[in-house]
Order: C-alpha cells, then sequence, then structure tokens
C-alpha cells in the first residue's frame, strides 16, 4: 500500500493509504484521530469538515492522496496546547453544542472562516456555515458562539 | 465566599457550563463507531430495492470467496439457526376485534421483502470497503409483487395485503368518546369547521448515523453491544429475546449519542443482525449505517391523515371535537407506531381546553413503507396540530380574533387537577396567564402595523399562534438511582436515563450539587451500561422530570445514611449531626468529618446507596407560541420573521439546557411546517427524499431570532423537584404556529378559509399554488 505524507496539526505523518480511500477514513482509521465525523458519506452535511491548507473542506469527498504535501488540521489540532481555541471556549460558553455530532465539523468551517475574516458579520457567519448541518441546537446559539469567538480573538471578550 | 455558597453557583437554576462539552468541542468524543476493537470485522447490508417481493433465491458464494470477506448471512440462515423477529406487544385490537398482527420484524427479511431499503443480506468483512464490495456481488432474485403505499389506498377492497394472515391491511382501531353525544353537539352547534390534515412523514435525521459493535466475550460467554441508543435496558432485552439469550448474557454500552429524537429508542433488525454475527463468528463486529440506509430504514415518525371538526355554540365555546384518522405504520407495525397514534396523541388531542364531548375514530393502517416509530413529539405534535388548526378555522369563522377564542374555551386554574375526557389528569397549569405572556412577549396588538410596513415592501404578512400542553413521562414512572460516595472525593450517580445530546448529565450534576453542596467537579453522573442500571431510559421527555427526581432522591437518601455514619464516627445522636458542603459536624462543637474520610473509613471504603423511587404519574408542560410570517408573492416563499414563546415547565434546572431544548425544538417544527417530507414514490414505493439533497432539514440560513421566556411559578405537583418535561414542547408548538401565520397570510390575502387546505410541508410551490387557489384534495376523503 502507498505511503502518504503530510503535515496533521502540525506534525509530518505518514500513513498507508490506497488510491481510492478517502481523506476522513485515513484520519479516523490509521491515524486514530476520531474527532473528525460521518454523518452522510456524500459531502451533504459538513461534519466531516477539516482544514486542508487552511481552507474548510469536506473530508469524506476528498481522496486521502489529495492532502499529500498538504496541512491538514482536524478538531484535534484546534486546541493552542492545553488551552482550548477562542472557539472551543465560545461553543462551550454559548451552549453552541447539543449532541456534539455536527460540533467539530462547525468549528473547522467557523475556523477557516476567522482564519480569513476575524471579525465577520453575522451574514458572513452564515455563509460560512451553510454547508454544516445541525439537528439539535437550531443553530441561534452556534452563529452566537462563533461571533463570541471573534470577540474573544479581539481581545473584547473572556 | 464560603463552600455552600460556592457550590451553589453549579446547582439548579444556574447557568454553567455543561460537563458534556469540554471532550466534545476537543474532538475526544467517543461515539460508537470511534471504538474499533482489535480484530474487529465490519458489517454491511443488501437491502431490498422492490417496496414488496417474494425472495426467489439468493446467491451468497460469489460474495463469500472474495477478499476478505468471513461471512454471509441470509434472513433463511437466521431463521434456521433460531433468530427470532422482534416483539410487537400491542394492547389493542382490530376494528373486527381481533388481536393485533404484524408481519415478523426480522433481522434480515425472510421470504418476502415489504419495503424498500429492508435488510436481506449482511456481509461481514475484514474491512468496511471489502464488506461492500462483496456486498455488490450478493445476487437477490426477487419475484416483485404489487406495493401498496398509501393508507387510503391500503384499506380498498383488494388492495396488495402487507401481511397474509390478516383479511386487510388495518392494524389496529380505537375508539374514544361518545359518538352520539358528539353528534347531538354537531346538531345543535351555532358554528361546525371541519380541517383536513396530512401530518406528513418524517426522518428524524440525528446527525449521528445509528453504529452498533458487537462482540463476544468467550470466557464470559456473555455478549457485549456497544451502540447509539436512548433505550439501553430495552435493546439488552429485545437483542436477548431475539437470539434466545438471558438478559444478563447481554451488556449494553452506550457511549456518546449524537442526537436521538426517538429514532434510536428501541433495538433495529440491523442490531440483532450484527449481535448474531459476533455470537457466530466470536469476533468483534461492527455496522454504521450509511445516510442513505437512514432515510431508508431508520424509522420514521408522523405519516397520519386526519379529517377533524369542531362544534362550537355562537358565544365560540367548544361543544364538541370528532376527528377521523389514519395512521400510517408502515409495512412493520410496531407497538411504537401504534401507540402514538392509539394512545399518545388522543390523550392531548383536547389539550388545554375545557371539551369534554368528544368522538375519535382511529386506525392504524400497514402499508408498504419504512417502519413508523417515535420522533419528537410522538403524537402530541399531530395531535395538537389538529386542535390549533381547528381553533383557528374556528376563530376565522366567528370572526373573532384566535387567541381570545382560545381563551375562552381554556381550563381554568380552580379546575385543577382537571381530568380530561381520555382520563388523563393535569395536576396544574395557569393557561391563560401564560397566554397572556405570550401575547406581550410577541406584541401581538401591534400586528396590523406589522402587515402594513411588510405589505409597503410587497410582501404578505401572517401571524400564527399555538396553545396547548403535552404529556410528558415515557409511560414509566419509576427509576432507580445508585449513589456511591468515593474515597478519592467523587460523588458517583449512576442512573438508568440515557444522555443523547440533550445535557441530561450536566442537568443531573446541578441537582447533586444542590443536595450535597459540593462543587459541581467532585459529581460524577454514570449512565449507559446495563451491568450498572436498568431502566426505561430516555424518551417522552422524562429524563430530568422522572430521571431527575429520582437522583434528588437518591442524593437526600445517601446523606441521611451518611449522618448515621457520621453519628456513629462521631459519638454523637444523628440528630445532632449537621451537614455543610462536604462536611458533618456536630452542632455547637468543633468536632466533625469529611464526607469522603467518612466513606474511606467504610468497610468497602464507600458509602453505596441504592435508591428506586416514582413521581406521582405525567407533567403537563404548556407554552404559548406565536410565530409571524412573510411570504413573497411571486415566489411562494414563507420566511419566519419573528417566534415568541412563553413556556411552562415548572421549575428550571438548567437555563440555557432549557432554552436550547425550545428553541432546537421550534426549529424542528418549523422544519416540519415548512421543508420537510419524507416522500415515497406512489406506485412504486421507492424513497425519493432519501439524501440531505432532497430532504430538506433547516439549515443555518432560517430564522434564529427566538424571543423564548420561561414562567417557573406553576411548579409541577407530583414529583419533589416541582419541574415538567421539557424536551418536546418546541417542536409541538412550533409546526401549528407556523401553519396558522401562513394560513393568515394567505387568508389575509383573499384566499379566506380555502387557504385553510393547504398541506405541509409549506414549500414556495404550495404557497405559490394555493395564493393562486389551487389546493391538492383532501388526504382523507369524506367517507374514506
Amino acid at each position: 500500500m502507498p505511503t502518504l505524507q503530510f503535515t496533521l496539526n502540525g506534525r509530518a505523518v505518514q500513513a498507508a493509504a490506497e488510491s481510492q480511500d478517502l481523506l476522513v477514513d485515513v484520519l479516523r482509521g490509521a491515524l486514530a484521530l476520531t474527532g473528525t465525523h460521518v454523518g452522510c458519506d456524500t459531502g451533504q452535511c459538513g461534519a466531516c469538515t477539516v482544514m486542508v491548507d487552511g481552507r474548510a473542506v469536506r473530508s469524506c469527498t476528498l481522496l486521502a492522496v489529495q492532502a499529500a504535501g498538504c496541512e491538514v488540521t482536524t478538531v484535534e489540532g484546534l486546541a493552542q496546547g492545553d488551552a482550548p481555541h477562542p472557539l472551543q471556549q465560545a461553543f462551550m460558553q454559548c451552549h453552541g453544542l447539543q449532541c456534539g455530532f455536527c460540533t467539530p465539523g462547525m468549528l473547522m468551517s467557523a475556523a477557516a472562516l476567522l482564519r480569513e475574516n476575524p471579525a465577520p458579520s453575522e451574514a458572513e457567519i452564515v455563509d460560512a456555515l451553510e454547508g454544516n448541518l445541525c439537528r439539535c441546537t437550531g443553530y441561534t446559539n452556534i452563529v452566537a458562539s462563533v461571533q463570541q469567538a471573534a470577540r474573544l480573538i479581539a481581545g473584547q471578550a473572556r | 465566599m464560603n463552600a455552600p455558597l460556592e457550590a451553589s453557583r453549579f446547582g439548579s437554576g444556574q447557568q454553567v457550563q455543561r460537563v458534556e462539552d469540554p471532550a466534545l468541542v476537543a474532538g475526544q468524543g467517543r461515539f460508537t463507531d470511534d471504538v474499533a476493537p482489535a480484530g474487529l470485522l465490519h458489517a454491511v447490508f443488501v437491502r431490498s430495492p422492490h417496496a414488496h417481493a417474494r425472495i426467489v433465491s439468493i446467491e451468497p458464494d460469489a460474495a463469500a470467496a472474495m477478499s476478505g470477506v468471513v461471512a454471509v448471512f441470509t434472513g433463511a440462515q437466521l431463521v434456521a439457526a433460531g433468530v427470532k423477529a422482534l416483539p410487537t406487544v400491542v394492547p389493542f385490537k382490530r376494528s373486527d376485534g381481533q388481536d393485533v398482527q404484524a408481519a415478523p420484524r426480522r433481522a434480515l427479511a425472510h421470504e418476502r421483502v415489504r419495503y424498500v431499503g429492508e435488510a436481506v443480506v449482511m456481509v461481514v468483512a475484514a474491512s468496511r470497503e471489502a464488506a461492500r464490495a462483496a456486498a455488490d456481488a450478493v445476487f437477490v432474485e426477487y419475484d416483485e409483487l404489487p406495493a401498496v403505499i398509501d393508507v387510503v389506498a391500503a384499506m380498498r377492497p383488494g388492495a396488495p395485503k402487507v401481511f397474509d394472515a390478516l383479511p386487510d391491511n388495518e392494524a389496529a382501531a380505537m375508539r374514544y368518546g361518545d359518538a352520539a353525544a358528539a353528534q347531538a353537539a354537531f346538531d345543535r352547534a351555532a358554528v361546525r369547521v371541519a380541517v383536513d390534515i396530512h401530518n406528513q412523514r418524517l426522518a428524524p435525521s440525528p446527525l449521528e448515523p445509528r453504529a452498533v459493535l458487537a462482540e463476544f466475550d468467550a470466557a464470559t460467554r456473555r455478549l457485549q453491544i456497544r451502540l447509539s441508543s436512548q433505550m439501553p435496558t430495552g435493546v439488552r432485552d429485545s437483542v436477548a429475546g431475539a437470539l434466545g439469550l438471558k438478559p444478563d448474557a447481554v451488556r449494553v454500552v452506550v457511549g456518546d449519542v449524537g442526537g436521538g429524537f426517538g429514532m434510536k429508542t428501541g433495538a433495529y433488525p440491523e442490531d440483532v443482525a450484527v449481535a448474531h454475527a459476533a455470537h457466530t463468528l466470536q469476533r468483534p463486529v461492527k455496522w454504521r449505517a450509511e445516510r442513505l440506509e437512514e432515510f431508508l430504514a431508520a424509522v420514521h415518525g408522523r405519516d397520519a391523515i386526519s379529517h377533524a371538526e369542531l362544534a362550537l355554540d355562537a358565544a365560540g365555546k367548544v361543544l364538541a371535537l370528532r376527528v377521523k384518522v389514519m395512521a400510517n405504520t408502515g409495512a412493520y407495525a410496531t407497538s411504537t407506531g401504534m401507540v402514538i397514534p392509539l394512545a399518545l396523541g388522543p390523550w392531548v388531542i383536547t389539550s388545554i381546553y375545557d371539551i369534554q364531548t368528544i368522538d375519535l375514530q382511529l386506525q392504524t393502517v400497514m402499508t408498504h413503507t419504512g417502519t413508523i416509530g417515535a420522533y419528537r413529539g410522538a403524537g402530541r405534535p399531530e395531535a395538537i396540530y389538529i386542535t390549533e388548526r381547528l381553533f383557528d378555522a374556528a376563530a376565522r369563522e366567528l370572526k373573532l380574533d384566535p387567541a381570545e377564542l382560545r381563551r375562552r374555551n381554556m381550563i381554568r386554574p380552580e379546575q385543577m387537577p382537571y381530568k380530561n375526557p381520555l382520563g388523563q389528569l393535569y395536576d396544574c397549569g395557569q393557561f391563560e396567564k401564560i397566554l397572556d405572556q405570550g401575547l406581550a412577549l410577541a406584541e401581538w396588538h401591534g400586528f396590523v402595523a406589522r402587515r402594513e410596513a411588510s405589505q409597503r415592501k410587497g410582501r404578505l404578512r401572517g401571524r400564527g399562534i399555538a396553545t396547548f400542553l403535552e404529556w410528558t413521562g415515557g409511560a414509566v414512572f419509576e427509576e432507580r438511582v445508585t449513589v456511591t460516595v468515593r474515597p478519592d472525593g467523587i460523588v458517583e450517580l449512576c442512573s438508568a436515563v440515557q444522555a443523547m445530546g440533550q445535557g441530561i448529565a450536566t442537568s443531573l450534576a446541578q441537582l447533586a450539587v444542590d443536595v450535597f453542596q459540593l462543587p459541581i467537579e467532585r459529581i460524577r453522573v454514570t449512565m449507559g451500561d446495563t451491568d450498572r442500571n436498568n431502566g426505561f431510559g430516555s424518551a417522552g421527555s422524562r429524563s430530568a422530570y422522572i430521571g431527575g427526581s429520582a437522583l434528588h432522591v437518591a442524593s437526600r437518601k445517601t446523606l441521611d445514611e451518611a449522618r448515621t455514619l457520621a453519628a456513629q464516627a462521631l459519638e454523637a445522636p444523628a440528630r445532632d449531626i449537621e451537614y455543610t458542603a462536604g462536611r458533618f459536624s456536630v452542632s455547637g462543637t468543633d468536632l466533625g468529618i469529611d464526607l469522603f474520610e467518612l466513606a474511606a473509613r467504610q468497610k468497602d471504603a464507600r458509602i453505596f446507596v441504592e435508591s428506586t423511587s416514582a413521581v406521582g404519574g405525567a407533567s403537563w408542560p404548556n407554552a404559548c407560541h406565536v410565530c409571524e410570517v412573510e411570504i413573497d408573492p411571486d415566489t411562494g416563499a414563507v420566511e419566519v420573521v419573528s417566534y415568541a414563546s412563553v413556556n411552562d415547565i415548572g421549575r428550571v434546572i438548567s437555563p440555557q439546557i432549557v432554552q436550547g431544548q425550545v428553541d432546537g425544538g421550534a426549529v424542528q417544527g418549523i422544519g416540519q411546517a415548512l421543508c420537510e417530507r419524507m416522500a415515497y414514490e406512489p406506485e412504486t414505493g421507492q424513497a425519493l427524499s432519501a439524501s440531505f439533497m432532497d430532504y430538506a432539514m433547516p439549515r443555518v440560513d432560517g430564522f434564529r431570532a427566538f424571543k423564548t421566556r420561561f414562567d417557573t411559578t406553576v411548579p409541577c405537583t407530583i414529583n419533589p423537584l416541582g419541574v415538567k418535561g421539557v424536551g418536546e414542547l418546541g417542536t409541538i408548538g412550533a409546526a401549528p404556529a407556523v401553519v396558522n401565520a401562513v394560513i393568515d397570510a394567505l387568508d389575509h390575502a383573499g384566499q379566506g378559509r380555502s387557504a385553510e387546505r393547504i398541506q405541509m410541508p409549506l414549500t414556495p410551490e404550495r404557497v405559490w399554488r394555493a395564493l393562486h387557489g389551487q389546493y391538492d384534495p383532501p388526504p382523507l376523503p369524506p367517507q374514506g
């Protein structure tokens, strides 16, 4: 089986991957990072969203080999050491999650947004999260969480 | 700050960070599919492409010979191995007096398939990819048979039969009330209104697909099943029964559950099949559903058609309610699928109104479609939708404010406790007070100006209201809780209610904080292990109400026992022992002992208390929900523009969590009102909405600006906490509030009472057609 090399959460990794393997299966399987979830297998729910070279990507519709040489960030790589990422902190503060199954995908879509646009408008947040389904929260607190994270990053909230 | 005060920051009524969250936001949750023991095998199912067919033959050999394949199972093999069908226990009869009978719901179909997506063959292989490839190589020959999808067609003479042993497709029937008294009331009524309703089929769609991992321990001869479920004990008993094992030979373990909404309440055929494979092969076997399989083969909710009538006097007092319902059970009529339309719905259909004369004619009918089970609300959304639609129709006929008509019919506080005509006893409720607050919050009387403002933008505005109650409790009012005070400074409380994402571990922990006066970090709530505790599980909004009450009682009992132990340790009479924040002391002295030190001194180094307690019956949360919508007349697109609700759920334990429940629940109700529908092709029974591209679930661009309030001044009187259930309230209120608002807009646009003919979901196409006077025929023909 060919070996795939890429940067995962800041560390160089190698994993065996067949050409037809999806990135999500390699992450959850060989690399044992199960924070990235599969909710629909078809790129329609966003639960499997990760960042590839800083952009939000559905790992269930990306072949693992396409990530070769890329910088991949999963929810496990969001925290800085022991300190949760402002988004993680904000989702906890604002009750931005209930069952938590869609949450890793939400966090990664939002992280990609804040990376590009640290002070997004509500409309921009909605636009960035349009591809992520949540069945529990009704989204109100998810949008509020992203707004709170932006304030945390800007040092305007704690 | 002193210790009890410090601890009380985490007690009930306080906003706390959920104990579930740190792991979930870090990607450290433990959902079933995250677990992969060594030597794991993967199961994949071959599913029926036909709604109704005879299985002529199955050729598994090619698949079995493929690389990585360990075994291929067919229905015939499972029957030969003695695997039994899942049980259907129903306290109902057919209208001809016969007992309910239904086609056996087997782990794998045997001889006959009865809906598209039914599991027929299970392939087990070393990898998921190998299992999937082999599943494609299984050849099943079918003899296709005529199918029936619609309940009205299914009851016509000569319709294709779902279960040959019965004379027709009726599963069960119920009649409640007094038909003659109702007829007399209709005869003398000043006003009679009727509505025809299709409460469409919905796919519950928690984001986590079902997953089950079964392992057989050869040493102990026990089967361990890890799965995503709301009812571990029920799954244990059903799977054990199907496999011919004693319940204690099976252990069910539940980790994180990625949403349930009623869909994960019982054992599924796939659970039995996977358990059988692990048992037979003596290897761990896992299956994780693809989303397509969830749309096809996880239970659906609702799917009932009705013709409903209300008789009123000239002053708007309701004289009688008459409703005829035909509910679809799917091919495999289950207990849940029949209890919902035949009991849970009827129990609340008179809602918060003083209506004693009723005539309910209810029937459940089998069709060649997926199984109907529970979905958030389970019967109450169907019933309340009927009642609230009727009240709006009557208000329109009487030219009365719909809020005023409701007010005139509400049960008054002095009538409590109130027994409704189904024999259900409401312990408390101040419905008019909730209505008044709802109207104020929604600025009910400022609507005309808002409608005019919308009109100036070229948009049609409508306003809808739903005032209602619901039943919570799940029919089992008892819970067992064990409490262990550990020497390491932790109080561990083990409950048999089940977390499924609603945050119940946090709410239960807050209740324990109230009693023990300890920081929440010292409280550990454990659930989801049938070796540690058993019970009904989580459904019917019972977890905080019944599970919380039981946990409170158990915590108090623990402190009482610990006090006795402390008295012995301190050589003082128990009446002189005081407890404050983890420490017992002898009053008036500086003698004392720490709770955890006391535990360490016991002979097995812990204080262990087992407690079983019950609440006094169902709780009756109630609410007033008011919604306003705008319609774009050019496209028919509906936009929810405001949503205000005042909810009486008794005492609130976790403010942030209950608001999340009501608002998140309301979005599911809005989804039903506006966009969701599990659709089948009427002739072939092929599923037309089997992906998130076709099944339109609300996304983030929908309405989010909820105004949600709680009135906590009417505590439930029949449990020690005063709490009422909350998990389903939002869903129940939202669909009628939204639809009433759209009909109001259509009425105002010139459609008048014709607008009441529109059916959910209110898609742009349907709304546009309604604006042009085009409606579908009534789902239940007048003499259907």
